[in-house]
């Protein structure tokens, strides 16, 4: 005999039902309210592993010469100064240097360390918060944004991913496993447009099919679903947005073509530089959260290894411009206090030292005690003890400077620490969302940051 | 008591009020809050109290209230899948109701107490011949409700083809099966798409892979094994669940499945509660016993019964060691545990502390014939897969309460002793009444019938091949083959349709439509490319892929010698394929001293004239020079005409320049070289036959639309969908390819295609 009310029964049968219906999709339980300063998101993902001595955290220069010690090396290029006083940076980033005025730059990342380094596993720890593997599928911070937020714009897709080709050979399946949106469902997952030249191409119908023949296939299908007696609206809604999307005024942010040629040349330093603006302008037309990563594959772009010092060259032009002109393009159309930017990498790297220092981690790289060659110089490891972040807009203090290395190696962080839980519950915190925000999966709480853990860091903001 | 009140709930529904807490109060919160709840709530208008929610809701009145207005015309929630049908029909009924509104949680969890023993329950007593249909029918006796009317046979076909071979039934086994008088064709259906291995098997084993977390060819740098070949022969061969439960716990042999213990490592340093063992722990216990043991991992679980200890002591049947350390979130406690099974009342206790003789344990613990648990959470899972929900609803919680326990006891012990048998059960569900019942998206509480359910990712590709006779190819060494979709790496396409990364078990898949989703389905490339190659090949258009003369294989550097006999070739076609560079554009390869001979003479080929004018220059291969050499960019076709020149030997090599020999170029490439055009997509040779036997070609817009309608959707079209068809496929009067494409995807965009009905 059930000594159940009629009514826990009923109560409990319709939650089970409930529960089925939805399958096992995530339950947001909400949290307590914090007042955004940001309606949006701009990721510039350094990709592969920058340098912070490289670039945002130059150390002692030592110029290039036959039979130089690598332990002698802290910094291959000498440093510049900045719109602000106390701040200098790697030569090469003249134009990032002219609007350091305008947000924080933090020297005091201390991203996760996971042992022997693999790239994605790192990036898939600093883009979900949580180091593979889990028990659950972890969502991408884009995709944890795009659900709690929703859409700025319905027409526009809460969740762009620019600039990664997601199949690169053998880690190809460590980026695939964290560029989703995980449990929350593929609702959430990003939009990808791996190559900004083609973002234009990937929201209109291919040339191929055509404009005229898509709209008529269209109307004809819609016409011949009408004919059935058999609808399923769900299904109605998905291809009408998507119709709707591709057709909608919001589309045209993706045409670089459509941007003033001066405009677009000041950008124009190659895919990445491309990015910035793509990422400029759908954020105008309403995205919510837009990365634009230098690309990660293996040995290329950030990941420098030998021939380092020549490769951050390359590296350092392709980024300068564009980000400056994004950081620019955006206070002038006075979108910049609505709108964070974050630059930040998977770790940095030092000549010396793999992983944190004091811990003994397989090298990877085989560093010469003498430099006999050119290659030999900037010929960097994985460090994951500190990183550069910069951080403009979305109520972030501007002109300062947060969190300081030591000058001598291994450059460890001496002042204000910043994980990576603490820079996330920073992120979500400039967009309102509290650091234990948390969806419930199987029955138990997935918070936003590790645990609900993460602090937001709020001396960094104004 | 329970009979009497499900009884009354299911046969009056509307006399069953929605409940706030459980039904609404989760969609409120997970799609409303977002936006509207907070100081600064959107529109200013807030869910967070009935009194603000009146805003928007008049109680009794559905018709009068915006919100239901807004929820109806798809304006709300923005983003997002839309609320499903339910969904908002539980919304019209609440407000119908008068909006009640309970500031609690959800009540907890019943007093049901799972068994672990087998129970063989007594059949009810009724003129039923399938014992499922003999429970089922009692249900509805005592709801007063009528077996339902089974489906048609053209649907039911479509329903138990898809469920058993993974594809919409061919035309001609569609007919065969309309004209066929026997009395009991469905059974006989039912025997022979089981008695096919193959089709069986290349359908079945998504669901194991998703469940078993297996993806050949995926891996992290750090360690995972597949366990395909074992999987594959073992559906094929019809192993009994217990013995594949036994190799997977325990495996033996080097052929045994040793990557299902071995879960999935990535390079590094890893959590406590996510190494191999306790990975082990948490998968055995999800998959074979229907328990939840990921909190149990790091600290006493506050979502079931389960304990740190006992994960640990699971774990300990697996791990390195006999004895296990507890780590509470990731910190020591002192406290050790041995091997014990979770239900240590079924378990066996292993012979000693080798890790042969626990393993051994666990196998012989989990598939005890004295666990109950173990068959019953198999039989839920094969009754959620082919009905689209568990007779426990919650496939990964068998704690729970059943809908009708006796149901579940009796299938579960006739499991058992039928040698748990995959294809019997199969058989015996879909011989069922109940099986041929039409799908339905309405709420359920007991059973009704099957639930709508819709294609998974590779049912739908699968079944675009079948109606194409197109079919994607999987290449191994030198050979390629026709391939099922489950043998491919995932797609954008299939991702999107919720084919899971399987780092994780997965039990159920994501089936909403979403607009990411459609964004892929109206204009991702990967359906482009199988609509393009569908209708060429309907046409009898898309000619056969010419074959290759040479295949380097993948290099990454050096030469290789290349000498092939052209006799008869009217063009040389050169291709350098991308396998996998770090950078192609910055790869050199090249082809050297290629020459043609004849009984004329030789020639160099980079003497002769070609249209695709290709760079001539040096190549240094292995510290070997090469002057002359075509340096062929990766990814660009060069042809040379050489028809009339009477050549009979090309001779050479192939070669890749020393310059790109490094870590972020790391060539990767492959030489081919062919008489005609290559295929891009078919480079390789493809041997044997495809999946299914391609449909025969036409041009005839009257044949192309009948047979594409029954193919997609297992029907003929009215004279009203005939005439729109037509507009789609000649939109001249004569048939073209574009519209060709635009029929075969305007229907497998149809929900008649996308749900099995």
């Amino acid at each position: 005999m059930f000594s159940n009310t009629r009514r826990d029964f009923m109560k409990a049968s319709a939650g089970a039902t409930l529960a089925a219906l939805t399958g096992s999709e995530a339950r947001l339980v909400a949290g307590p309210a914090i007042e955004p300063r940001a309606d949006a998101v701009i990721l510039l993902w350094m990709a592969g592993g920058m340098a912070q001595t490289e670039t945002f955290d130059p150390k002692r220069y030592t110029p290039y010469e036959t039979g130089l010690a690598s332990d002698k090396v802290l910094s291959t290029f000498p440093s510049i100064d900045t719109a602000v006083d106390n701040i200098k940076i790697s030569q090469g980033l003249e134009n990032v240097a002219r609007i350091m005025d305008r947000g924080t730059l933090l020297r005091s990342h201390r991203v996760g360390d996971l042992g022997f380094i693999l790239h994605s596993r790192h990036q898939y720890h600093w883009h979900t918060g949580y180091a593979p593997p889990q028990s659950v599928a972890a969502p991408h911070m884009g995709a944890m944004i795009s659900r709690t937020l929703g859409p700025r714009n319905p027409d526009m897709p809460a969740f762009v991913d620019i600039g990664q080709n997601i199949e690169i050979g053998a880690e190809s399946d460590g980026l695939k496993a964290f560029h989703t949106a995980g449990f929350l469902g593929s609702e959430h997952g990003p939009f990808f447009i791996p190559d900004p030249r083609d973002a234009a191409a990937s929201t209109r119908p291919s040339e191929y099919v055509g404009a005229t023949r898509f709209a008529e296939r269209y109307k004809y299908y819609k016409e011949l679903v009408e004919a059935s007696s058999f609808q399923q609206d769900s299904l109605r809604r998905a291809v009408d947005n998507a119709h709707r999307l591709l057709n909608s005024p919001a589309a045209k942010a993706f045409d670089l073509s459509l941007e003033p040629q001066k405009s677009f040349e000041k950008y124009n330093t190659g895919r990445f530089g491309q990015g910035c603006l793509l990422a400029r302008r759908l954020v105008e037309n309403g995205a919510r959260f837009v990365e634009v990563t230098s690309e990660y594959i293996p040995f290329r772009y950030w990941d420098t290894h030998e021939n380092g010092h020549t490769r951050a060259i390359g590296m350092k032009q392709s980024i300068d411009m564009p980000v400056s002109q994004l950081i620019r393009d955006l206070e002038d159309r006075g979108l910049l206090n609505r709108t964070l930017v974050v630059l930040a990498s998977e770790f940095g790297r030092d000549m010396i030292c793999e992983g944190k220092p004091g811990q003994e981690v397989k090298n990877q790289v085989d560093q010469p005690a003498v430099m006999t060659e050119p290659k030999h110089y900037g010929m960097h490891r994985h460090f994951t003890e500190a990183g550069s972040v910069l951080l403009f807009g979305g109520g972030i203090k501007r002109g300062f400077l947060y969190g300081k290395t030591a000058d001598e190696r291994p450059c460890r962080i001496v002042e204000n620490p910043v994980t990576i839980e603490d820079l996330h519950a920073t992120i979500y915190h400039a967009l309102g969302i509290a650091p234990d925000t948390k969806y419930e999966i199987e029955k138990r709480p997935f918070y936003v940051t590790k645990d609900g853990k993460g602090r937001p860091v709020m001396p960094l903001f104004a | 008591m329970f009979r009497l009140i499900l009884a009354l709930a299911s046969s009056l529904p509307l006399l069953a009020q929605v409940d706030f807490a459980t039904s609404i109060h989760p969609i409120l919160a997970s799609r409303c809050a977002p936006c509207h709840s907070g100081p600064a709530p959107r529109a200013g208008f807030s869910v967070e109290t009935r009194a603000s929610i009146l805003r928007a809701v008049q109680p009794g009145k559905p018709d009068q209230s915006l919100l239901l207005k807004r929820i109806k015309n798809g304006e709300m929630p923005p983003s997002g899948a839309a609320l499903s049908d339910a969904e908002v029909a539980l919304f019209e009924r609440w407000i119908a109701e008068g909006a009640s509104w309970t500031d609690t949680l959800p009540a907890g969890p019943t007093e049901w107490v799972a068994p672990l023993k087998p129970i063989a329950p007594p059949l009810p007593a009724n003129s039923m011949a399938n014992p499922i249909d003999k429970f089922i029918a009692a249900d509805f006796a005592k709801s007063g409700l009528a077996f339902p009317a089974p489906l048609g046979d053209a649907l039911f076909l479509r329903r138990a083809t898809l469920d058993i071979w993974g594809m919409t039934p061919a035309l001609d086994a569609t007919r065969k099966f309309l004209a066929d008088k026997d009395p009991d064709k469905r059974e006989k259906l039912i025997d022979s798409l089981l008695a096919d291995k193959t089709r069986y098997a290349a359908h079945w084993i998504s669901f194991w892979n998703d469940l078993l977390r297996n993806d050949q060819g995926v891996n992290y740098a750090g360690t995972r094994k597949t366990i395909t070949p074992w999987l594959l022969a073992a559906l094929e061969n019809d192993r009994p669940f217990n013995e594949m439960a036994a190799a997977l716990l325990n495996p033996v042999t080097a052929d045994d499945p040793d990557g299902f213990l071995l879960g999935v490592n990535w390079r590094g340093d890893i959590n406590a509660s996510q190494t191999p063992f306790m990975q082990a722990a948490q998968n055995s216990a999800q998959v074979f016993l229907g328990v939840n043991l990921k909190c149990a991992s790091c600290h006493d679980s506050f979502i079931n019964k389960y304990k740190l200890r006992q994960s640990y002591a699971l774990a300990a049947m697996f791990s390195d060691t006999a004895d296990l350390e507890l780590v509470r979130c990731d910190a020591k406690t002192g406290k050790h545990t041995g091997p014990e099974f979770l239900f240590p009342e079924v378990g066996v206790k292993p012979a000693s502390d080798s890790l042969a003789d626990r393993r051994k344990a666990a196998a012989l613990s989990f598939a005890n014939p004295g666990n109950g648990r173990f068959a019953r959470t198999l039989v839920n899972r094969y009754w959620q897969r082919l009905f689209g929900r568990g007779i426990v609803a919650n496939v990964d919680d068998m704690d729970a309460q059943p809908w009708d326990p006796d149901l579940l006891n009796w299938l579960a012990s006739d499991f058992a002793q039928h040698n748990y048998d995959l294809k019997y059960l199969i058989r015996l569900i879909a011989t069922s009444r109940a099986y041929a019942i039409p799908g339905s998206s309405a709420e359920q509480t007991d059973f009704r019938g099957p639930k709508l359910r819709r294609l998974t990712a590779e049912q739908l590709a699968d079944s675009v091949s079948e109606i194409t006779g197109e079919w994607r190819v999987s290449q191994s060494g030198e050979n390629a083959t026709y391939a099922r979709e489950w043998e491919l790496k995932s797609t954008p396409l299939t991702r999107a349709l919720g084919r899971p990364i399987r780092d994780q078990v997965f039990t159920t898949r994501e089936d909403a439509p979403t607009t990411l989703q459609a964004l892929e389905l109206v204009n991702g490339d990967t359906l482009n490319v199988v609509l393009k190659r569908g209708a060429l090949r309907l046409l009898g258009e898309l000619p056969e892929a010419p074959q290759n003369l040479f295949d380097s294989r993948q290099m990454g550097k050096g030469a290789k010698p290349l000498d092939i006999d052209v006799t008869g070739a009217k063009q040389l076609w050169l291709y350098v394929d991308d396998a996998g560079c770090y950078d192609p554009a910055r790869t050199v390869a090249g082809w050297l001293d290629l020459t043609l001979a004849g009984p004329s003479g030789k020639t160099r080929v980079a003497s002769l004239p070609s249209i695709s004018k290709p760079k001539i220059g040096a190549l240094t291969a292995d510290k070997v020079k090469f002057e002359g050499a075509i340096l062929a960019p990766v990814g660009a076709l060069i042809m040379y005409p050489i028809d009339g020149l009477g050549f009979t030997r090309l001779t050479g090599s192939v070669g890749i320049g020393d310059a790109s020999r490094s870590s972020d170029i790391s060539p990767s490439v492959r030489f081919f070289v062919f008489q005609e055009k290559p295929d891009l997509e078919r480079l390789l040779r493809v041997s044997g036959a495809p999946p299914t036997p391609a449909p025969k070609p036409s041009r005839d817009a009257k044949v192309l639309i009948d047979e594409l309608f029954w193919g997609a959707l297992s029907r003929q079209p009215n004279a009203t969908e005939s005439a729109i068809a037509m507009k789609l496929l000649a939109k001249n009067g004569t048939v073209t390819e574009g519209g060709l494409e635009d029929l075969i995807w305007s229907l497998i965009m149809h929900p008649e295609f996308q749900y099995v009905q």
